[in-house]
This record gives C-alpha cells, sequence and structure tokens, in this order.
C-alpha cells in the first residue's frame, strides 16, 4: 500500500493534515483531518446571558470575526423575534462586505497564488513579485477599513450589539471610506487580470451539489433565512429552522468535524456555491468580468473556487459603495438598538461567511440564558465534498510521483479556503 | 515618530494560545506602563495591524511560542523569522513569523517577538494553572523590556 500524507496544514498536532492511501493505482482511503474546535465550544457558552455570546463567540477566529460575530447576533435576535431596522440591515452587511473583501484578498494573493505561480510562500512570492502581494496587501487594509469603521475595531466588532449598533458611523467616515473604495476599484482590473491568466488547475472535476443563502436582496452575505441547493440542475430549499437536515452530520473517526451530506452526497459552500446556486445573479459589468475569468455554470471544479473569490472581491467593493452612497443619500440615522425582551425558546441564523454557510443555533431560557448551542462552520460543512475532491485528484494522477500528487492535494485544499485550525495560530522554534 | 506599540496575540478560546492577548490586556491596566507605549490586545493574525505599527519606532510583539522550554518562560526574538518554524499551515491567516517577514519586507516595520514558552492549547477559556502562576513574572519581564525600549 502506498500512503501519501501532507501534514502541518494546521497547528493543532495530528489535525489540518490529508492522508491518502492507494493500492495499486485505486484510491483505497482518503482522510482530511479537521481540528473543528467550533463543534467543541457549547460548554464555554452554556449558562452566559444573550449579550454575553457574540463577544465571545466573534474569537473563534480572527479572519471570520464578523461572521461569527453577526450570525450569533442573528440567532439571538431570532430566538427574541428582535427585527432590526433596515439601516441595521444595511450596516451589518457593509460590515459583512468588510471582512469578506479582506479575506478573499488574504486568500487569493498571498495563499493562493504562490501556489499558482510556483513560489513555496507568500514571502517568497513577495521578493521576486512585490506588485502582487502589495496589491494583496492594499485591498486586504480596505476591507480593514470597512469593518473597522463600522465594527468599532479591527478584528472582534464591539459596535455590532443584540438590535443593532452601539454607535452608527459618522457622515464623514462614510465619506472616507467611499474614497477608500473608489481608489480600491482602480485595482478591479488588475484582480480580474491577474486571477485569469493564472494556469489552468482542473485536476479534480466532477458532478457537484452547491448550497448557498438564499438572500432578498442581491448578493447579500447577511440578510436571508433559507438555503437553497443545486444538484444538477435541481433546486432544493431547507429553512435555516431545519438545517439538521440540511447538514445531516454523521461522525467520522478521523475528525473532530461531523461530515455533512445533503441527501447522502458531499455538498460544496462558498464562492463558487454562491455564483452556481445564483448563476443569474451577475448584472451589469459583473457578467462580463465573469465571462472574462471564464467561470463556467454549472460549476464543476472546486478549483474555480479561486476565480469565484476574485470576482466577489471585485463585486463586493461595488456593492459596498452602493451600499455606503444609499447610507449618505438617505441620511444615517442615529439610531439606537431596538429593545431586547429575553424570552425561552431556540434561535437560528445562517449567513454566508466568507469560505460558506454558517450556522448557529442557539436554545436560551426565560432569562435569556443558553442552554445549548451548536455551531456549524464552512469548513465542516465542506470537509467531506473535500475528501471526494482528494479522491478524485489522485484517482487522475495516481501514476504520477508523491510530490506532484502532494501539490495538488494542497492546491485543492486551499481552493476550499478552510478554516482548520485559525482558533490556534502559537508558533514553533525550530 | 508614533511611540512604541505593543501587540499581544493570542486566541483566548485556546488556552495558552492566547497568553500574548491576555499579557497586553493586564499591561494596557499596569500603573508601571511607561507613559506613550500603546498597547493593543489582538487576535491571531498580526496583519490585522499593519496600519497601527507604520511608522513606529519600535513594535513589540507577544504571542505563544510551542519550544520545549518551561512553560511561562520568556524569549526575545530579534529576528523571529530564521529561529522559528516559518511553515504556512494557516488556511487564511498568515504565520506570524511570516507576518514579520513580510512587514520587513513591504513596511519596513522590524517587529521584536516576545515568545512565552506554551507546553499546549486546547479549547479553553483560561491559561493553563503552570502558565497563569507565572503571570505576574512575565509581566515582571515584558515591562522591564518595555522600559528598555523606551529609554532608547
Amino acid at each position: 500500500m502506498r500512503t501519501i500524507a501532507v501534514e502541518h496544514l494546521a497547528r493543532v498536532e495530528g489535525h489540518g493534515g490529508i492522508t491518502v492511501e492507494l493500492e495499486g493505482d485505486s484510491v483505497s482511503n482518503v482522510r482530511f483531518d479537521v481540528f473543528e474546535g467550533a463543534r467543541l465550544l457549547e460548554p464555554l457558552v452554556r449558562g452566559k446571558r444573550y449579550d454575553e455570546v457574540a463577544p465571545v463567540l466573534s474569537r473563534i477566529c480572527s479572519i471570520c470575526s464578523v461572521a461569527h460575530s453577526l450570525t450569533s447576533l442573528k440567532a439571538t435576535e431570532n430566538a427574541f423575534a428582535v427585527r432590526i431596522s433596515p439601516q441595521t440591515e444595511l450596516l451589518r452587511e457593509l460590515l459583512y462586505r468588510g471582512e469578506n473583501i479582506e479575506s478573499h484578498a488574504l486568500h487569493l494573493f498571498l495563499l493562493a497564488l504562490p501556489d499558482y505561480l510556483n513560489y513555496p510562500s507568500a514571502t517568497a512570492l513577495a521578493a521576486d513579485k512585490p506588485d502582487i502581494v502589495l496589491l494583496g496587501l492594499r485591498l486586504k487594509k480596505l476591507g480593514n477599513l470597512i469593518q473597522e469603521t463600522i465594527g468599532g475595531r479591527a478584528i472582534h466588532p464591539v459596535n455590532a450589539v443584540p438590535g443593532g449598533f452601539g454607535k452608527v458611523p459618522a457622515v464623514d467616515q462614510l465619506l472616507e471610506l467611499r474614497s477608500a473604495l473608489i481608489e480600491g476599484m482602480k485595482y478591479s482590473d488588475t484582480v480580474i487580470n491577474l486571477v485569469s491568466s493564472l494556469p489552468a488547475a482542473d485536476f479534480c472535476r466532477g458532478d457537484g451539489v452547491y448550497a448557498a443563502l438564499l438572500s432578498p436582496n442581491l448578493d447579500s452575505y447577511y440578510a436571508g433565512d433559507e438555503v437553497m441547493i443545486a444538484c444538477n440542475g435541481d433546486r432544493s430549499i431547507v429553512r435555516a429552522a431545519d438545517y439538521r437536515m440540511l447538514t445531516n452530520e454523521a461522525s467520522v473517526p478521523h475528525s473532530h468535524a461531523k461530515h455533512s451530506t445533503f441527501r447522502g452526497k458531499p455538498f460544496m459552500v462558498g464562492s463558487l456555491a454562491r455564483l452556481t446556486v445564483k448563476p443569474r445573479r451577475s448584472t451589469g459589468r459583473l457578467v462580463g468580468l465573469r465571462e472574462r475569468l471564464q467561470l463556467q455554470s454549472p460549476a464543476g471544479n472546486p478549483m474555480d473556487n479561486n476565480k469565484a473569490q476574485a470576482l466577489e472581491l471585485v463585486r463586493d467593493m461595488d456593492r459596498a459603495l452602493e451600499t455606503i452612497e444609499q447610507l449618505l443619500r438617505d441620511g444615517v440615522k442615529d439610531e439606537r438598538p431596538v429593545g431586547v425582551h429575553p424570552r425561552a425558546g431556540t434561535g437560528t441564523a445562517i449567513t454566508e461567511a466568507p469560505r460558506g454557510l454558517l450556522i448557529h443555533s442557539y436554545t436560551y431560557d426565560a432569562e435569556g440564558r443558553i442552554t445549548s448551542a451548536d455551531v456549524i462552520t464552512p469548513t465542516a460543512i465542506n470537509a467531506a465534498s473535500m475528501e471526494l475532491d482528494f479522491q478524485r485528484a489522485v484517482t487522475q494522477c495516481a501514476e504520477r510521483d508523491d510530490a506532484v500528487i502532494s501539490k495538488r492535494l494542497q492546491m485543492i485544499a486551499r481552493a476550499y479556503d478552510p478554516c482548520i485550525s485559525c482558533s490556534v495560530h502559537l508558533v514553533r522554534r525550530l | 515618530m508614533k511611540p512604541l506599540l505593543v501587540i499581544g496575540l493570542g486566541n483566548p478560546l485556546m488556552g495558552d494560545d492566547g497568553v500574548g492577548c491576555a499579557v497586553a490586556e493586564r499591561l494596557a491596566g499596569d500603573p508601571r506602563l511607561p507613559t506613550g507605549v500603546e498597547v493593543i490586545a489582538g487576535g491571531s493574525d498580526l496583519f490585522r495591524y499593519a496600519a497601527q505599527m507604520r511608522g513606529r519606532s519600535r513594535v513589540i510583539v507577544i504571542d505563544a511560542v510551542q519550544d520545549g522550554a518551561e512553560p511561562g518562560s520568556i524569549s526575545v526574538l530579534e529576528n523571529a523569522g530564521s529561529q522559528l518554524d516559518e511553515r504556512q499551515d494557516h488556511a487564511h491567516h498568515l504565520s506570524v513569523c511570516q507576518a514579520i517577514r513580510l512587514l520587513q519586507m513591504t513596511m519596513s516595520v522590524a517587529p521584536t517577538l516576545l515568545g512565552i514558552s506554551i507546553s499546549s492549547a486546547r479549547l479553553e477559556l483560561r491559561l493553563s494553572p503552570e502558565v497563569d502562576c507565572r503571570m505576574p513574572a512575565i509581566l515582571d519581564r515584558v515591562l522591564q523590556e518595555l522600559i528598555w525600549n523606551s529609554s532608547k
């Protein structure tokens, strides 16, 4: 038996690795070992008051802190039947777009591009092609600025609270954001040209199942309470409250993350899934950008998630600017958060984190204290789909040497942009 | 030139992994903190604070290090990239070592890393007893470093 192991995708020892076993040219076993700390968080929030939950859970991940914070607030507000104002919804969407811009810029330019351009790391790429890395950092900074302005600080937004925002942005802050976005949008063509010119990566193509938030507004990451699943032309809809039907999770011995399937099939979430499930939502110049990226519909190549992120990165700058223009046009109201009146009950929220569907579901007692909590991250949902794609890739190139196979496995893993162990980041001495 | 900036990194949900963040939080309220020193208790992505680091004469990053030394002991790493494991093993943010290297390359900022040794990181809201009981000594040592740096 031949074993190919990719270790150290994560800092947590024994986690985040990929193991593929072959008997001859046949793949006999594939394991993607995810440390999924979010699954284990319930004891940390059980007994906490409703206004203490989001600040704790936003700590799950520095890059996804807005997603966890806002999904947590939405679940709590659903449990207490709180209706937020239209302005709060706009500001939360804007905050979400800031996180997406930052996350996609970091992932595309500093993590994925070195793979495609044959550099071992972002630092090696920076030494040779500093313009690429500087562009990524410039766009990441733009996303940070949006989050800092709307969320109150660079990470773990303190300004978003149950019922609304502690403080709404001032007009001059929005004007500053508008200028920064207009400046950032000047690089849209460069982003699209760069990503569309990357070497083809087509080594795990196959029929895919995709799931994304069905939002009432165009391209929303935050609003919406239903998920659409696309499978071979069929579309199914699952309500947030029925999320267990969607994820249908099963424990597997090699992972902290339970594996999710829909009707027995692994499915993909994230940028490519969003664009696949809602293919007709590209409008205006985005249609042309999509064509330049040669993004196919229906999708079949998970590596295209990188192209989909590039499209979203550009689109989110557009959308963020539109939101700011709307806020400036309508006038920013100095609203206080709406009243929150705790009651016993369960609230579930689904949103689109940068890397796909994120689910928070809480049950509260009558005093507004958590009695149970469930957090399902996009990486946990994607784990089964990733394993299927690892299997497809190795089957297609089983005759190649281990180094080639290992690199392809890493590229697939990175294309999914997984949050394997972002909850731990410590450094190790050589 | 802006004053000395201290950034404590870590995830408080992951036990001793959050020690850098915990040290920063305590430093910020310590009356012995030299005048003008700014402190950020941060998350796990050093690059999030790139804007705050720009134009600083000195930046000190405090973070957990797994180096086999006694938990709670401190080492000062002026050239962290060459002494620490620089593998990219995070899927969607840069390792501290890579972030320090990129800051040097793109912004001419060269943070000093104060590494606090830990033995493990696991899901836990508190520091381990062996690191927590060393916290007064850790604070003394960090303050000594800050006083020395701010007098330069």
